[in-house]
C-alpha cells in the first residue's frame, strides 16, 4: 500500500474534495493507494509515497520541498484525470 | 440531512462583479448577514488570494472560496452566487462564472455538506440548471434535497 497525503491551505474545502473524488477513483480500480488528508501544516511532517494538491499550491510545494513526488490537479472532480495521475504515480513508484 | 446546507437568502443569481475581489465580497456577503462568519473572514479569503494565490478556483468556471476557521468562523455555512460577466482571477481555469463560499467548523456535519458539492459539482445538469433557472427555490431544494449519485 502506498500513502498520498491530499493537502491544501485551510485543509476543509478543495482538498477535501479531492479526497473523496480520489478515493472513489482508488475503490471504482482497486488501486493500492490509502489517502490521508491535512491542511499545509501536515506536509512537512508527512512520511508517505507522496503528496496531492491543487495546482498552483503544487507549483509553490515542489519549490519547498524539491525531493518529494508531489502532483497538481487542474480539476478536482475529472475522474479520468486523478486516475491518470494515479496510475503513474504507481508506475514511477515500480520503476524504483 | 440533518440540517439545510443553503437558504435561499444565500443564493444570489447573475450577480454583477467587476473583479474577481468585488465577486469574492459579494458571493460571501450571505456568509456574515447569516451571521455564520465575522466580516473579517471575506478579509482573510482576498488576503489569502492577494498572498498566495487563487488556488480554491477547483475546476473549470467555478470557484469555492474559503479560508481557514479561525479568521472569524461561527457556524458551516455555504453561498452561491452566478456572476453575470464571468471574472478573471488569474488561474488557468478563469474564467470563473460560478462561486461557492463555504465557511466550516470542520465537524461531522461540514463533511456531509462537503460531500453533497462534491457531488454536485460533478453533475453538469445542476450548472445548467443555475444557467436556466432564476427560482431560488428550487435550486435549494436541489442542493438540501437530492441524494442521487453523481
Amino acid at each position: 500500500m502506498y500513502r498520498i497525503l491530499v493537502a491544501c491551505r485551510a485543509g476543509v474545502g478543495s482538498s477535501l474534495i479531492l479526497k473523496i473524488k480520489m478515493n472513489q477513483v482508488i475503490e471504482e480500480n482497486n488501486l493500492p493507494i490509502v489517502i490521508e488528508h491535512s491542511n499545509l501544516d501536515g506536509v512537512p511532517g508527512f512520511n508517505g509515497d507522496a503528496i496531492f494538491t491543487l495546482s498552483d499550491v503544487a507549483q509553490e510545494l515542489k519549490e519547498s520541498y524539491p525531493d518529494r513526488y508531489i502532483v497538481g490537479i487542474k480539476n478536482i472532480i475529472d475522474k479520468a484525470d486523478l486516475l491518470a495521475k494515479m496510475r503513474q504515480f504507481l508506475a514511477d513508484k515500480e520503476q524504483k | 440531512m440533518s440540517q439545510n446546507m443553503i437558504s435561499e437568502e444565500a443564493v444570489q443569481l447573475n450577480v454583477e462583479a467587476k473583479d474577481w475581489e468585488d465577486a469574492i465580497r459579494k458571493s460571501a456577503q450571505p456568509l456574515v448577514t447569516l451571521q455564520k462568519v465575522k466580516p473579517e473572514y471575506i478579509d482573510a479569503i482576498i488576503l489569502t488570494v492577494k498572498e498566495t494565490g487563487p488556488y480554491f478556483v477547483i475546476m473549470e468556471h467555478v470557484a469555492m472560496p474559503h479560508a481557514d476557521s479561525r479568521y472569524g468562523v461561527m457556524e458551516n455555512g455555504f453561498s452561491l452566487a452566478t456572476l453575470k460577466e464571468a471574472v478573471c482571477f488569474g488561474h488557468e481555469n478563469d474564467p470563473v462564472k460560478y462561486l461557492i463560499c463555504l465557511s466550516s467548523v470542520d465537524n461531522d456535519q461540514h463533511l456531509k455538506n462537503i460531500s453533497r458539492v462534491a457531488e454536485l459539482l460533478s453533475d453538469e445538469s445542476f450548472f445548467k440548471m443555475l444557467d436556466e433557472t432564476t427560482d431560488k427555490e428550487k435550486i435549494c431544494e436541489r442542493i438540501n434535497g437530492g441524494k442521487e449519485e453523481a
